[in-house]
Order: structure tokens, then sequence, then C-alpha cells
């Protein structure tokens, strides 16, 4: 039962994956924490400025929710652009996202069982895209957010030729 | 793997199909709705007649038991079902037919229960399950031969040769056919005791104790008081009083648990039958309500040990098996194909489950870095930190008394030993044909997955697991849970873990 280790002539390393996003991605992203802020902060304020009785309680979440969003708006954005990346080989689909926390994420092409494109009324003026990749497990999805509408389409078709050709039902 | 679709007719389907007749509810589900009949009739006259003014829950109940009686009389009399070499299909229905056909290949599992009343009719409802939640056919009922006849045709192997019988019950008995079965493990008495004990047993019984309180305190009878006069309660201390209902509480509860466990698990045989590409393990078991469970091999992705902490100093171990295709959860789901036993048991069956006999669990499993531990450790004092801060917010906005925050303090003692089990836990290996994971702080888990169902990678590092070095690995399955970790690994264990078990992806890396 002796437990292998790789071999030491192969050095290996994480390499982050080749493509960024599309820039207008932090403008998307930035858009969305403002409408979402705007959203959740008035809901909050409404009940703060209506039940007196619940203040104590309310005060603190207003509190880390405002916090939380200013940091959503401001720094989130541009340092989601940063990290994350994306690539589509012949072998495999990978993802780098994160900002505290780091994720990477491989799918190999023999296990893709659909390719989804989604395009948000957003995203639509901003000429930006979704691009998902479905597997048979929910932990083996990916979704890459916000990469150029024209790119997109291209990755997607050369997709799905690719696992067009491969068999077996992907599980 | 294979999936046929679930209409297939082939050219041999119709002959076969035409062969086999459709087969009614047994005739005395007919007698029992009669005796219902009665029965409601009588309570509701008797509600009716007894007093000036109607008794109200006779009456009500006598219009249930009239309704089921009526319903049970139609349900007999428009159900047909049928079992062909391909398909299993049942017709019912009254004011909304229904034709329901599934592939013999679907079948997952074939129960036949009984309550008390049908029961001792000889009646018997079978519920026939494809792997769903909700059983796909349930037919109630048939008499005690043709549940035993069904559950023996849906067996896998019998698909070839259908069993041409017995519309009319006359030659239900079916001669146990020449299906090769292999033997792999059977109820030993051993069993029952290793089941019974567990910190919940004294359960067993005060949860019944509870569920009669309630009943007969509304009518008007006191059954705490009548436990405390009998028990002496007011004579002892708390603490004695408690310390002596344990104490007879636990023995009472372990010796209920038992029978429960004996008579469901009656009779537990878990087989491996067919014949050579098609081969299926097998379970079925119970005294009063049988169950049998088939897992076909082709959709065998691996198999899980889990061992609850208590436990696991007793050297017991729960087996799952991890199989794809699988929609429900639970007994119907196929995992859980053994009851608690011995480790070292359960490691020797473990082998002849796997269709490759392989033993994966078994593997000397590679460490995980001290870094790990210390993660563990942080974590367990950044938790109750973390509730106490939040507490604190709300102590100072003047929504929580003062004294209520340092609270989540009081559980590090609990979660600081918690973080040394956990991290003990840890470890994962390649072997082979499988990936192997381990870990988990109250119930361990170690999960031999084939590499083959491995479908996809997620590693994730947070801060300081990129400043150690380490890295979390997701592995994603289509099998058992969908996903397994393999926690704080160095990054080059994970990028081991990674190309041993997919080596097509180094190629491109």
């Amino acid at each position: 039962m002796a437990s292998r280790s790789a071999p030491a002539d192969i050095r290996l390393r994480l390499r982050p994956p080749r493509r960024r996003l599309d820039r207008r991605f932090i403008l998307w992203q930035t858009l969305q924490a403002v409408f979402w802020g705007a959203g959740v902060l008035g809901v909050l304020g409404g009940l703060f400025w209506y039940a007196e009785s619940w203040r104590p309680w309310l005060l603190p979440i207003i509190g880390v929710a405002a916090v939380t969003f200013a940091v959503e708006i401001t720094i989130m954005p541009t340092w989601h652009f940063r990290v994350h990346r994306w690539e589509a080989t012949d072998d495999a689909v990978y993802a780098l996202t994160g900002s505290f926390t780091r994720k990477w994420q491989i799918v190999p092409i023999s296990r893709i069982q659909s390719i989804d494109t989604e395009i948000g009324p957003l995203q639509r003026r901003l000429g930006l895209a979704t691009i998902t990749v479905t597997t048979a497990s929910s932990e083996g999805k990916i979704s890459i957010e916000g990469v150029n509408a024209a790119e997109a389409e291209v990755t997607v078709d050369r997709l799905r030729e690719i696992t067009g050709a491969s068999e077996g039902d992907a599980t | 793997m294979t999936v046929s679709p679930e209409l297939d007719s082939g050219p041999d389907e119709t002959v076969t199909g035409a062969e086999q007749p459709w087969r009614q509810l047994s005739i005395r589900v007919v007698h029992l709705g009669l005796i219902r009949l009665v029965l409601s009739s009588v309570t509701g006259f008797a509600g009716i007649a007894l007093r000036d003014d109607p008794v109200w829950p006779l009456v009500i109940g006598a219009v249930i038991g009239l309704l089921r009686a009526l319903s049970d009389l139609k349900r007999w009399q428009s159900t047909r079902y049928r079992i062909t070499a391909q398909r299993v299909e049942m017709r019912t229905g009254w004011i909304a037919r229904k034709h329901r056909i599934v592939a013999r290949d679907r079948i997952r599992s074939v129960d036949s229960a009984a309550q008390l009343l049908p029961r001792l009719l000889g009646l018997r409802t079978v519920r026939i399950g494809s792997g769903e939640s909700a059983s796909s056919f349930r037919l109630d009922a048939l008499d005690r031969r043709h549940a035993a006849l069904v559950q023996r045709e849906l067996m896998p192997g019998h698909a070839s040769e259908p069993v041409a019988t017995a519309a009319d019950g006359s030659e239900a008995d079916v001669p146990d056919t020449d299906v090769p079965d292999t033997v792999i493990a059977g109820m030993r008495r051993g069993w029952v005791l290793l089941n019974a004990v567990s910190v919940w047993a004294v359960l067993a019984v005060a949860g019944p104790l509870l569920a009669l309180y309630w009943p007969l305190k509304a009518l008007g009878f006191d059954l705490l008081g009548l436990g405390r006069d009998l028990f002496g309660w007011d004579t002892r201390s708390l603490a004695a009083n408690l310390g002596l209902l344990l104490l007879i509480g636990y023995p009472l509860g372990i010796a209920a648990s038992a029978v429960a466990f004996a008579v469901e698990n009656w009779n537990f045989r878990l087989v491996r039958t067919g014949t050579a590409p098609d081969t299926a393990l097998v379970t079925s078991k119970g005294l009063l309500s049988t169950q049998t469970v088939q897992r076909s091999d082709a959709r065998i992705r691996g198999i899980a040990f889990a061992e609850p902490l208590l436990l696991r100093w007793l050297r017991l171990v729960r087996t799952d098996l991890l199989l794809t295709g699988q929609g429900g959860t639970g007994e119907a789901s196929g995992g859980g194909i053994l009851p608690r036993i011995r480790r070292d048991e359960a490691r020797e069956i473990a082998a002849r489950i796997l269709p490759d006999g392989a033993r994966p669990l078994e593997a000397r499993l590679r460490r995980h870095p001290h870094g790990a531990l210390i993660r563990r450790l942080g974590w367990a004092v950044h938790y109750p930190a973390l509730m106490s801060g939040t507490l604190t917010l709300f102590t100072v906005s003047g929504a929580l008394p003062g004294w209520v925050w340092p609270l989540p303090l009081l559980l590090t003692p609990v979660t600081v030993p918690l973080a040394l089990v956990a991290y003990r836990a840890l470890g994962h290996t390649v072997l082979r044909d499988y990936v192997v994971v381990r870990g988990g702080p109250l119930t361990r888990r170690t999960v031999a997955l084939q590499r083959r169902a491995v479908i996809g990678w997620t590693v994730r590092q947070s801060i300081f697991q990129r400043r150690g070095g380490r890295a979390t690995v997701v592995v994603a399955t289509s099998a058992g849970e969908r996903h397994y970790t393999a926690s704080d690994v160095t990054v080059d264990q994970a990028l081991a873990l990674i190309t041993e078990t997919t080596p097509q992806l180094r190629v491109s890396r």
C-alpha cells in the first residue's frame, strides 16, 4: 500500500490562467454593488425610521452592512478584475476567481455537460457576457462573469465543437 | 456507463410484452374495503344514535373510513400492472387515468410492508422505486405470495427470462431461479448490540412516553404525575433523580433499539447477483416489512466509511456506497449498504463489495502539514471570539444585557480539543484507480472515489493558506455527495493529487 508521490523532475506549480476579463467588468460590478447597496440599505433604513423599538437591533446591522457595501463598491470591483482569469484549452476549462480567498477551478472538457452564455440587461449595455460551464456535479460548475461578449461567443462555439466530439455521458 | 432510454421498444419487446398478461391487485383488497365499510357504518351509527346530539369524532371517523373504503374498492377496480422483460407498467386512476412505464434497469428498490388490518388479511403494499425520493409504483395491495413474487421477479438477472405466471395466483411458486448469487454479507447476531448502543438510546424510551403524555393529558390522565409518585421523585435531590432516570432509561432504550434493529434488519443479506456484465449488489432485509434494494455494479463509483466521534473509539463504522445516477437521498438512494459494524469486518466486506476487489480504504494516507493544525486551532478560538464580538456590538447598542457577550468564549474548552481531533482526521492519497480523502471533526469520513468518476477540481486558497503554501482541494463528482474535500494540503500535495488523479491535465499545463 505504498503511496506514490509526484515525480520529482516535474516541478509543478499553480499558474494563473491566461485570459483576463473585459475592463468594463469593473464598471459592471460597481453598478451592481451600488444597486444592491441602495436596495438593502434602503430597506434597513426604512425599518430603522419606522420601527423605533427595533433600533438597538438594527443599528449594528446597518453599520456592518454600510461598511461592507462601501468596500464592495470602491475596492472589490478593481480587486476582482485584477485577480480573475480564465482559459479554455482543448483539454479543460480553467478559471481563477476570488479576492481574499482565491479559487482555482478546473473542468476537463470530457466532463462538460452544458455550456451557457448569459447576458443580463446591464451586461448587454456594457457588451459583457457570463459563460457558465456545467457538469454532473454542482460543485464542478464554473461561472466566468464579465467576459467580452464577442470573445465569449467565439469561445462557446469552439467549446461546443470540442465537447460535441468527445464521447461518454460525462459522469 | 450506458443508460438505455426509458421507452426502449425493441422487436422482441412486443413479443414478450404481449405474452405478459395484465395483473390485478388482490381480491382481498375488496374484502378489506367491505370490512372497513361495515366498521365505519357501525361507528357512524353509534355516533349518531348513542346520544341525543351526535358524537362528532365518531361521525367524522366514520365518514373518513367510508371514503377510504370506497377509494380502496375503486382502486382495486381500476389498477392493473405488469412486469415484462424490459419494463414495469401500471395503469391506475379513476377520474384521471394514469399509465406509467419505467424501464426495468431503472428499478432500484422494492419494498413490501403492511399495516395491522391488511396484514391480518395477508396483504402487502408493494412499493417499487427508481431511485427518486418518491416511489414510482405503489401496489396497494397484493397478497403475500404475489408481493414476494414481484420482489423476486424484479431482482436483476430475471430480466432475461420473464416469469410467465400467475394472473390468477395459481402458480405463484416460482422456482428459485438459476441466477448465480454470491453472498457477500449476512446478518450476524453480534450486530444487534453494536447498532443498539448509542448516545441517543435513551430517547427510544423517552420519545414514545412523551408522545403518550400529551394525548393522555388531554383525556385528563396525568402520566407525569403518576410517574413522579411511582418513582418517588420528591424524596431525592435533582441530580440523584436524573442519574437514576438515566440508569433505568439507558438499558431500556438500548433494549428497545436492539429489538427495532433486529426487526428491521431481520435476515439481512447482501449478495452479488446477475451474469457477467450485468451484475448488481442486492440487499434484502426485514421481518414485518421486507425491503430489497439493488445497485447495479455499473453505477458504483466508490465506497466510504463514516465514523462518528464516539463510535470511532469503539472501532465501529458505517459503510456507504458512492453511486452515480441517483437522485434521492436516504434508503432509496442505496448509499447506506451495511449496518454499523466493526471496522475490520467492514474492511473485509468492503473489499468484496467493490467489483474490482481493491482495498483503497485501508491505504496509508499522506499527512497534511502542521499549518492545517494551526489553522484549526485558530478557528477554534476565532469563531467564539467572532460571536462574542457580534454580541458586544448589540450590547453597546443596548439590545442585549451586559453579561451575554462573554458566553461564546466558554465554548473554547470544547472547540480546541475538537480542532486537534479534526486535524488528526485529515489525510489523502491516490492509490491505483482510487482517490482517497479523509476528514471531518465529529464524523470522520474516509472516501475512496474511483479516478474515472472525478469530473472537476476546485482549489481554494485563503490569505493565510497562500502565505503558508497550503490549499484546499475539492473533488467534484456525480456520485455520492457530489463533492469531496481534501482540506489544507500543501500546494505540492495538491498538484500531485490533481495530476496523479487526472494525468491528462498535466500535459496541458
